[in-house]
């Protein structure tokens, strides 16, 4: 049976576009404009879901995005919220919480199991017998849970945008279009969210029977449209607050982080059900859903129906039934005192009997529960709770509107840091210490009246003006006028139970009563316990009844209970948005591309790709490393440093900062000449060791190694800071090229590129020349790291992969190859060279890597050098050695980390392992302890199996380079 | 996001920064005893309240000291090292010092 | 003297577009994508260029400002902006005492800037400069930039004459924007490690935007 109704004024829909779709294998037809569920209750489809855990039917509650018993799923995303999210075109759904339909779910059974399933009884009933745990858990999980999740669903791109704006207003109802007006009237940008496809908030749907609201919002949205100080996002949630005043924006395509100078939050209150025996049966429905049926969709909610309420609203409810052509069998008031106003005297001129001081006992079920056939009416004891059954009046109807109170949508205010008191007049939770930059308008700040609402707007704008340096008038607002919005206590006790108060997780008011009496009696622990506001829908429609129920437990002011904490989201944020795009930003140098055509197998050091050995087709990695190696030492290989840090110190004081920064002297370094450079921290850790070689008096060259760069950089930016010395930094690790040739054939090969003699005699170990490759200049260090012989080229980045080229095609003859990062670090082991951050750690100082000759103590300061005096004092407990294994060494391979062992305890590890081709046998680093460090002396090194390598203290280089 | 005032940039988000831990007086090395070094080196005060600290804009190489409430998490000032606004919070360069001293 | 030529630090990142070749003030860089209609309208829409062969000098140092001044070029005076120093040629001021010197596609300072002798010049200091320089310009181009950095780029928020040092795509870059035959465009640089890193980016928002690369031809045509 269709409920659509005639074109009602401001809907939503277009009646001129019909979208055909499908629900439960059944097609439907609905216009552009419906949501899921306005379409299928036009449709006179009345079941839309089945509850979380008791499989309950359930239709609609609040058409406002908590409907968490109307999620279905399209085949592609699942937990679609059905209230909220429009229709389109060929749409095929279904509930996603159902085992064989919505009507006829095989689950159902459980609702009448229910006194067997109190809140927490899978915490209590599965954990004896042990052993059974793992089946019950595995019926709990299938039973947990809401959809399923598409492990084949597709990427889709979710951008991340940033926007700005002076105030952000969030929500435009009445006060937040009037805010958004006066703040853009004094100049100020204004960004306005609402999460409705349209906006106006309750001016789209609560009319009270007449659509004189309507003009007026047509007139605040075309000011709101000519604004050019306003941008307006509508469909779109803000979903959290964060730090100054960020709040991301969440539209369907993706989330626009928006930065505001100050935030207005407009949002209004969620209306709250009154609790009472069955009122989640389909036709029971907030007051608030029903208008938003009537006027946005054009839809009626059931076809005869009564009104509960403790409010204003609910005769607001009723005129607007009555004017959508529901019969409204009665109004039942649960206030004693009841309600005096116009729209009442309307209501009993339209002949709407009211019962005053009543409440509705209970909902009557049709058969299955799918639906509801009349209502018990009792007079009613506000103090008590309770109904006076003997007084029962039942009511034929198919549908409840309920209007007993409102919490505030205050979630985004908690983020904020705001604080929150307890108004009686309003008996509601408002605004009271707002933190800088934060300001509140409308219900969520309280105020009530339409009127009111409008001024409040204005006066949080002109607050807002006034915050941000601007001259305005302040504007003051009345304070609430008439009954309460909100009931203290809208409970009505059932022996059978059944009268909800979470909708999302099936939350009884006995479980709040048990709950209490295992001693969670505290708002967070109750939550907790009982899972209250942790459904999909976060407490919207549970929290605040949960905090009445245990204020009246605990016999409190509800102030004295407290909020439980609010978090982002405001709504579930699909992952995908949060994913967003993927930035994977990664530095290459400039023979990157060269090095993945030669087959190279790159490994990230810090924010670089390096390839850490170039694959050979047949080769394991360790035969390709141990080859790359052997052409180094037979002849002659080449790798790309670019990575390498390069920093130039310029200026008179260039040396002087060097002897702070370091710890060896430079003072009388001969330029043209390189040394050892080794940096500490103030604890006299050993942090970073390089080469330093002069260029000019006033001018040092200086490698870090690759993953310590940018670090070492800002640490030389951060003390010459202090020492104020007269000096440039010039950070040119991009600006250029490195390129490493070394073996025993280095010279010949470099020799027939540039001019200069490179020969052993001419261009000795420590020395720098400034020449030419093929015109480019270049600068070229030898240094030992590697190989004996070994040059280091440094050129400008674009013509690193020319001069590479250049120097492949020279070495051609002597089999020049190139070498990755793996077999770099095999060489220098080789060497006996250690490598801080590989072979030392984040407590390492330099006497236990035998650096003493690298410490200039003579020198009245550097970093780490009064560390070092106390360090110095005290006896030594671990030295690193080269060790090597027996040449018949049969064991299994010690590893990087495994520990040298001695009677038992642990006396060091090993830093660094391999097999050397070069000295045909096992070499590693190891820390040892300082008995154990002389030459010749024998540890033992534990294997990951268990197994003892016994390793023997040697000398460097491990084989005679 | 927190936003961060650069002397030099101006007002930038974290994720700009680098956090370069609490700024600390260095003792003069030659005339403090070792207990006072180690504390130097060593012990951080971790009582919430205001605190100097260093902070990195990185994409401009910019080190700078902010004051920060550590509780209320608010920056009251931020400047260049050794040009606090007020002079009696200056905080004279290290080889100046060391001279003086 | 230098006979190697340069190859753009992006020319990794662009194989897939198969751009032609050819050859700018000693650096190869891709002259066009898909052809001058198709370029017009990226260009218009959102269009990428790499501009990294635009000669460039970096100085710093208390006295790089008076150095830049010597040479003839005027220098911004406001720290974090940037003047025409010469015709055809910026010169962004980075921070307090760091400049760079950027020839466009006309511009000729930076050949006379290279006589810079360390030596002779006390509270000066040249800094090498390899970056990868973009050009980014089209209706969209605000809409790239709202996805990439946190700042507020709009006319309203950055000073026609500013240089904004910050982050794009998650690195540090610089940034300003300019005026390109009556066309407002923004100009990025990086390091040039991130040079194709960079490009990719723009590139894959440019296409998702509706636009996409533009050849050096077509930028200046």
């Amino acid at each position: 049976m269709s409920m659509r109704l005639p074109k009602q004024v401001g809907e939503w829909i277009s009646r001129d576009k019909q979208i055909r779709f499908t629900f439960e294998g059944k097609e439907y037809t609905g216009y552009e404009g419906d949501t899921i569920t306005s379409a299928l209750l036009a449709s006179g489809v009345k079941v839309l879901g089945r509850s979380f855990k008791y499989h309950r039917p359930r239709g609609v509650l609040s058409l406002a995005n908590h409907d968490i018993n109307a999620l279905v799923t399209d085949g592609q995303d699942t937990n679609i919220r059905a209230d909220v999210v429009k229709l389109t075109k060929g749409m095929t759904l279904k509930a996603v919480n159902t085992d064989g339909g919505v009507i006829n779910d095989k689950s159902k059974y459980i609702d009448s199991i229910s006194p067997l399933l109190p809140v927490g009884f899978y915490y209590k009933a599965f954990h004896k017998p042990a052993a059974l745990f793992p089946f019950w858990e595995k019926v709990i999980r299938k039973a947990a849970g809401l959809g399923v999740v598409n492990f084949n669903y597709p990427r889709i791109n979710k951008r991340k945008l940033n926007d700005f704006c002076d105030v952000l207003i969030i929500g435009a109802g009445p006060s937040g279009l009037s805010a958004a007006l006066s703040a853009a009237a004094n100049d100020l940008e204004v960004i306005l969210v609402d999460e409705n496809q349209h906006l106006g908030g309750s001016l789209t749907y609560d009319r009270a029977g007449n659509a004189d609201t309507q003009q007026m919002l047509d007139e605040l949205v075309a000011k709101v449209s000519a604004s050019p100080n306003i941008k307006v996002y509508a469909a779109a949630y803000a979903a959290g607050y964060y730090q100054d005043h960020m709040v991301p924006v969440v539209t369907a395509d993706g989330i626009t982080k928006v930065r505001a100078k100050a935030v207005i939050v407009s949002t209004g209150v969620f209306e709250q059900p009154p609790v009472f025996h069955n009122n989640d049966l389909p036709g029971v429905m907030l007051g608030s859903a029903a208008q938003r049926m009537i006027h946005r969709y054009g839809v009626k909610p059931f076809n005869k129906g009564i009104v509960v309420t403790a409010n204003a609203h609910g005769y607001r409810v009723a005129l607007d039934l009555i004017n959508a052509g529901v019969k409204v069998a009665a109004v039942v008031d649960m206030r004693a005192q009841g309600q005096k106003d116009e729209q009442v005297a309307e209501l009993v001129r339209k002949g709407v009997k009211i019962y005053t001081g009543f409440c509705v006992y209970e909902a009557t079920p049709v058969k299955g529960k799918l639906g509801m056939s009349g209502a018990v009416v009792c007079p009613y004891d506000e103090s008590t709770a309770n109904a006076d059954v003997a007084k029962a009046v039942t009511i034929e109807c198919d549908g409840i509107a309920m209007s007993a109170g409102w919490a505030p949508a205050a979630a985004l205010l908690y983020q904020s840091g705001i604080g929150m008191g307890y108004n009686n007049d309003i008996q509601q939770f408002v605004p009271n210490r707002f933190p800088k930059g934060i300001f509140a308008a409308g219900r969520v700040n309280g105020v009530y009246s339409l009127e009111a609402r409008l001024t409040d707007g204005a006066r949080a704008a002109s607050e807002v003006a006034s915050f941000l340096g601007k001259k305005v008038a302040a504007v003051s607002v009345e304070s609430h006028q008439g009954t309460s919005p909100s009931h203290p206590y809208p409970f009505v006790h059932h022996p059978k139970g059944k009268n909800f108060v979470d909708f999302d997780e099936d939350i009884q008011i006995k479980d709040f009563i048990n709950a209490a009496k295992e001693g969670f009696d505290n708002i967070e622990l109750m939550k907790r316990f009982t899972t209250v506001g942790m459904g999909p829908s976060q407490g919207k429609h549970s929290n605040m009844n949960a905090i009445r129920i245990l204020a009246k437990i605990r016999n409190l002011p509800v102030e004295k209970i407290g909020t439980t904490t609010a978090r982002p989201f405001f709504h579930p944020t699909p992952m995908g948005h949060l994913g967003g795009r993927s930035f994977h930003s990664h530095r290459l140098t400039s023979i990157h591309g060269w090095h993945k055509a030669a087959g190279a197998f790159f490994v990230d050091v810090g924010a670089w790709s390096r390839p850490a050995y170039y694959q050979k087709s047949g080769l394991s990695k360790l035969e390709t490393i141990q080859q790359e190696a052997q052409a180094v030492r037979q002849s002659v290989g080449i790798i790309d440093g670019g990575t390498l840090g390069k920093i130039e110190v310029c200026g008179p004081d260039a040396a002087a900062f060097l002897e702070r920064f370091y710890t060896g002297v430079y003072a009388d370094q001969k330029v043209g000449h390189s040394r050892y450079v080794l940096l500490l921290d103030e604890l006299g850790v050993v942090v970073d060791d390089g080469i330093a070689t002069r260029l000019a008096d006033e001018m040092f060259f200086l490698t870090i190694s690759t993953s310590n760069a940018a670090a070492v950089y800002r640490e030389m930016q951060r003390w010459l800071q202090i020492w104020q010395l007269n000096v440039g930094l010039v950070n040119v690790t991009g600006a250029y090229g490195l390129i490493n040739v070394a073996g025993p054939n280095a010279s010949k090969v470099l020799s027939k590129l540039v001019s200069v003699d490179v020969s052993e005699a001419a261009f000795p170990m420590g020395s720098a020349q400034t020449t030419e490759i093929k015109g480019v200049p270049v600068r070229i260090v030898r240094a030992a790291f590697v190989a004996k012989q070994a040059y280091e080229i440094y050129m400008p980045t674009g013509h690193a992969l020319s001069i590479w080229k250049a120097l492949l095609e020279a070495g051609q003859s002597e089999g020049i190859r190139p070498f990755g990062t793996d077999t770099q670090r095999l060489l220098r082991l080789e060497l006996g060279h250690h490598m801080p951050g590989y072979d030392t750690d984040g407590l390492t100082n330099p006497f236990e890597v035998r650096a003493e000759k690298a410490l200039h103590m003579e020198k009245p300061f550097f970093i780490g050098k009064r560390s070092l005096e106390i360090i110095a004092k005290k006896p030594l407990t671990k030295v690193l050695v080269p060790f090597t294994l027996a040449v018949d060494y049969k064991g299994e391979m010690p590893q990087d980390c495994n520990l040298v062992i001695e009677a038992g305890g642990i006396k060091g590890r090993v830093t660094s392992i391999s097999y050397s081709p070069a000295a045909k046998r096992i070499v590693g680093l190891a820390y040892v302890a300082p008995h154990q460090s002389e030459l010749g002396n024998v540890f033992d090194i534990r294997t990951d199996n268990g197994g003892i390598a016994k390793a023997t203290v040697v000398k460097t280089p491990f084989f005679n380079a | 996001m927190k936003l961060l005032n650069c002397p030099m940039n101006g007002t930038r988000p974290l994720s700009e920064f680098l956090f370069g831990g609490e700024f600390r007086e260095m003792p003069n090395p030659d005339t403090s005893s070792d207990l006072e070094w180690a504390s130097y080196v060593h012990y951080r005060d971790n009582a919430p309240g205001v605190k100097k600290e260093w902070w990195y804009h990185s994409p401009s190489g910019t080190w700078f000291i902010a004051e920060r409430n550590t509780l209320s998490d608010e920056v009251l000032a931020t400047y260049l090292y050794g040009k606090a606004p007020d002079a009696t919070k200056t905080t004279k360069p290290r080889a100046k010092k060391e001279q003086s001293e | 003297m230098t006979a190697l030529i340069k190859t753009t630090p992006v020319a990794y990142a662009q194989h897939e577009q198969k751009p032609a070749m050819g050859v700018h003030n000693g650096m190869e860089v891709a002259l066009s994508f898909e052809g001058a209609a198709v370029e017009k309208t990226h260009k218009q829409v959102l269009g990428v260029t790499d501009v990294s062969c635009f000669a460039k000098f970096g100085i710093k140092g208390p006295k790089a400002a008076d150095w830049l001044a010597k040479q003839g070029l005027k220098t911004p005076d406001e720290i974090n902006s940037w003047v025409e120093g010469a015709p055809g040629t910026l010169v962004l001021r980075l921070g307090g005492s760091e400049f760079l010197v950027e020839d466009q596609i006309k511009g000729n300072a930076c050949n006379g800037l290279s006589t810079f002798n360390q030596d002779k010049t006390a509270g000066a200091y040249q800094v090498a400069r390899a970056d990868a320089a973009f050009i980014l310009g089209g209706s969209q181009a605000l809409n790239l930039l709202s996805e990439l950095c946190v700042m507020d780029l709009r006319d309203s928020a950055l000073a026609s004459n500013a240089v904004v040092m910050t982050q794009v795509a998650g690195i540090s870059a610089t940034l300003l924007r300019e005026s390109l035959a009556g066309e407002q465009v923004y100009r990025i640089w990086c390091d040039v490690s991130y040079g194709p890193y960079m490009w990719e980016m723009l590139l894959e928002i440019a296409q998702e935007l509706g636009g996409g690369a533009v050849g050096l031809t077509a930028r200046f045509q």
